[in-house]
């Protein structure tokens, strides 16, 4: 039973390598080519679901006179939206050694409106005003998009009526509930001929006619006519279309999500070969390691303070990335 | 109302270890890693780069139910390594590579930006040339 160690030591002298097709402040549209299914996969799930982002998580409510029942309220405030540009300095509430919630694990909006004049009156996300002792100035801030400057609608009041709320956003990921999501989608697809025959097309005459082509047909060589089913070919190319609903920029979304990955990888990489002695995990623990010397021998070179700053809007992009992937100061693993 | 916690999905328990490794009697140089609070994001990519190893005779791995976050990994290899540095050789290899895939990504985004910079000096990223 021989491999031919060749067919890896190729690929990894090589590595990933990206092509960007589409870049704007919603969106970034990109290839990932020379790396392997899982590899590709495995970064676009956490991007989906294990970057830190900042929601609304509770509501102290002094005042609802609207229509609106109170948790119903709270339930639209939890999924506005929130910068989360240097949320890494925040930290998680679980935690944080204060009681409930400081200003270094929550940020505070509160929202207070009154009906006064003759005409309804719409509420929206830019009402939320942030109030207490805050750390960064933009973090927690709710993210405004539209023409007008407004933000999401969170309810109408008629005259007369009033609200008035007290927010606490904190910091968490998307495993632990979807309002903590950077990006609105992902689009994620590979083998755009379908040579591979991973997707069974369902068809009533031919499915070639009947369904819409890729929107990356263009960019594979077709299967040439009569051309056999290759048994041994793994997808290598893959599309991803990572779409933001504002806490990140989308390259950010890209950026924090290998952080994260990495950092995953990492702790397991110190657990293992730091033997049974390490005692670092003996209790509950937020999904963050490194966070800068706190007993973990290694840190990687991402981070830092404006790491996953947007390149988009704010002062220029700074690349997070080091030359090495992983520690600069890092003593681990040799 | 008796439903888990939802942060159980990725928060280790009083006293929970990250990882262990269980010995496999009857097999030769094969470990089971019991990865507690993981799920098929690292699963899958472990497991698939093992597979890659020329000294890894078998890997492979399950969630065994999706509402317990833990993950399996069984790795046998050819006796020149063990597994635990089997595991820990896919792990250095996985963050080299994903370091590379950022450096690569802010490369291609910087030119990205200057392309399109360039194109419609209005910066605002309209969808430039073909690629």
């Amino acid at each position: 039973m021989d491999y031919d160690p060749m067919v890896m030591d190729d690929a990894e002298s090589l590595g990933p390598v990206v092509k960007i097709s589409q870049a704007d402040n919603v969106r970034v549209k990109f290839e990932l080519s020379n790396a392997d299914l899982s590899f590709a996969n495995s970064l676009r799930r956490v991007m989906l679901a294990e970057i830190p982002t900042i929601a609304i998580d509770l509501v102290e409510i002094e005042e609802n006179s609207s229509v609106l029942a109170d948790e119903f309220i709270a339930h639209r405030l939890g999924l506005i939206p929130l910068n989360a540009e240097g949320a890494e300095s925040l930290l998680y509430s679980r935690d944080c050694d204060c009681d409930n919630y400081c200003e270094h694990c929550s940020v505070k909006l509160v929202l207070h409106a009154k009906c006064t004049g003759g005409e309804n009156m719409s509420i929206s996300a830019r009402d939320l005003v942030p109030a207490g002792d805050r750390m960064h100035q933009t973090l927690g801030m709710p993210v405004i998009r539209d023409e007008d400057g407004l933000g999401p609608l969170i309810l109408k009041l008629r005259p007369g009526q009033e609200i008035k709320l007290e927010c606490i956003a904190k910091k968490g990921i998307a495993k632990e509930h979807a309002k903590w999501a950077p990006s609105a989608a992902i689009g994620f697809e590979y083998d755009p001929h379908n040579k591979l025959h991973h997707i069974d097309y369902w068809y009533e005459q031919d499915p070639k006619t009947e369904w819409p082509p890729s929107e990356y047909v263009d960019w594979e060589e077709p299967p040439a006519e009569g051309e056999p089913f290759d048994y041994d070919a793994v997808p290598n190319r893959f599309y991803y279309n990572v779409e933001t609903s504002g806490p990140l920029g989308p390259d950010g979304i890209v950026t924090e999500g290998i952080k994260v990955i990495q950092q995953k990888l990492a702790g397991l990489i110190h657990e293992l070969t730091e033997g049974e002695g390490g005692d670092n995990y003996d209790g509950p623990r937020s999904p963050e390691y490194g966070g800068g010397g706190d007993g973990f021998g290694y840190s990687t070179s991402y981070g830092g303070n404006g790491g996953n700053q947007s390149a988009w809007g704010g002062a220029g992009g700074t690349t997070p990335f080091g030359q090495t992937p992983y520690g600069g100061g890092g003593n681990t693993w040799s | 109302m008796n439903a888990p916690d939802r942060f159980e999905l990725f928060l280790l328990q009083d006293g929970e270890k990250k990882i262990v490794e269980t010995v496999v009697n009857g097999m030769s140089n094969c470990s089971d890693f019991t990865i507690k609070k993981e799920d098929h994001t690292i699963g899958n990519l472990l497991s698939e780069r093992l597979k890659q190893a020329p000294n890894v005779m078998m890997a492979g791995y399950k969630v065994a139910h999706p509402n317990v976050p833990e993950l399996f990994i069984r790795v046998q290899t050819d006796g020149t390594v063990t597994p635990r540095e089997a595991l820990v050789n896919a792990l250095k290899q996985l963050v080299a590579a994903y370091g590379q895939l950022g450096r690569e990504f802010q490369k291609e985004l910087a030119l990205r930006q200057y392309a399109d910079q360039g194109e419609n000096g209005d910066g605002s990223g309209a969808q430039g040339g073909t690629y």
